[in-house]
């Protein structure tokens, strides 16, 4: 298509010009024959106009249809580029997100979320009472001691439970509990 | 390909000045009719210019495309009648 175009744009020129300046006008076949060639080259140069406007009509078809099978293109990739980011996005809540994770994962019913609690609670209990246990020992040791050395209710009282004399409360615990280890009436 | 089709439509439209002018040649006559019709278009083409908005609302193309048109023809036929007249 395109040869036969440019075939007949040449051939329309050829035809316009050629007799025109190699034929004489005053002879009567030289006119004849520019004229016919005038005709043919006008048909030649129309039929080329034709084809070409054809031809671009199909180039901007073509166009088109590509620059829309781009725009599909690009849209798929967005749309698979949002939807994996979302994927990901979501991945990512999970993970920082560890305590629900660990609700989800272990979905407990109250029952057992109770009983976990009290087992929670007797555990920190316990190291609680021994320490006690062992505080009320130390104390009863160093008063004891005191007391061998010969020192009196009251100073072992303020050394060891860090309590004045007096009419108070925490004196009077102390007071009992000194009497208490030291077995005192 | 659509400056090859312009280009080819412009050929024609020289070709075809040409081939009037070579119609012309041919009997006094006939000279007299081409120089009607050519003052005719030369009128036709002053008005087209002249009143180149009304004219493309009518015809629904641009100025500038209708501008164009004009110039191409005028061009057009100029370069026909000079390649016929002083060939």
């Amino acid at each position: 298509m395109q040869l036969k175009l440019w075939i007949l744009s040449g051939t329309a020129i050829a035809l316009w010009l050629a007799p025109l300046t190699a034929l004489d006008k005053k002879v009567g076949w030289h006119k004849s024959i520019q004229g016919l060639s005038l005709g043919a080259a006008i048909a030649c140069a129309v039929s080329a106009g034709n084809i070409a406007r054809k031809l671009a009509d199909e180039a901007e078809i073509e166009t088109i249809k590509t620059r829309a099978i781009t725009a599909d293109v690009v849209d798929e990739i967005a749309v698979s580029a949002y939807v994996s980011q979302q994927q990901r996005q979501q991945e990512a809540e999970a993970i920082l997100n560890p305590v629900e994770h660990l609700e989800r994962a272990l979905a407990l019913p109250d029952a057992e979320v109770e009983r976990s609690e009290l087992i929670t609670q007797k555990q920190l209990a316990e190291p609680e009472a021994e320490r006690s246990e062992n505080d009320e020992e130390r104390r009863a040791e160093r008063a004891l001691e005191l007391k061998a050395k010969g020192w009196g209710k009251a100073k072992i009282i303020l050394e060891v439970w860090g309590v004045s004399k007096g009419g108070s409360q925490k004196y009077k615990a102390a007071e009992a509990e000194y009497r208490r280890l030291t077995r005192e009436p | 390909m659509r400056a090859m089709y312009l280009a080819n439509y412009f050929v024609a439209g020289c070709i075809a000045s040409s081939f009037l002018g070579w119609v012309a040649s041919l009997h006094p006559m006939a000279a007299r009719a081409i120089t009607f019709l050519a003052a005719a278009a030369f009128i036709l083409w002053g008005l087209c210019w002249l009143l180149d908005f009304s004219i493309s609302n009518w015809l629904k193309i641009s100025v500038n495309n209708l501008q164009a048109l004009l110039l191409a023809g005028l061009a057009s036929i100029a370069i026909g009648a000079g390649v016929f007249l002083c060939s």
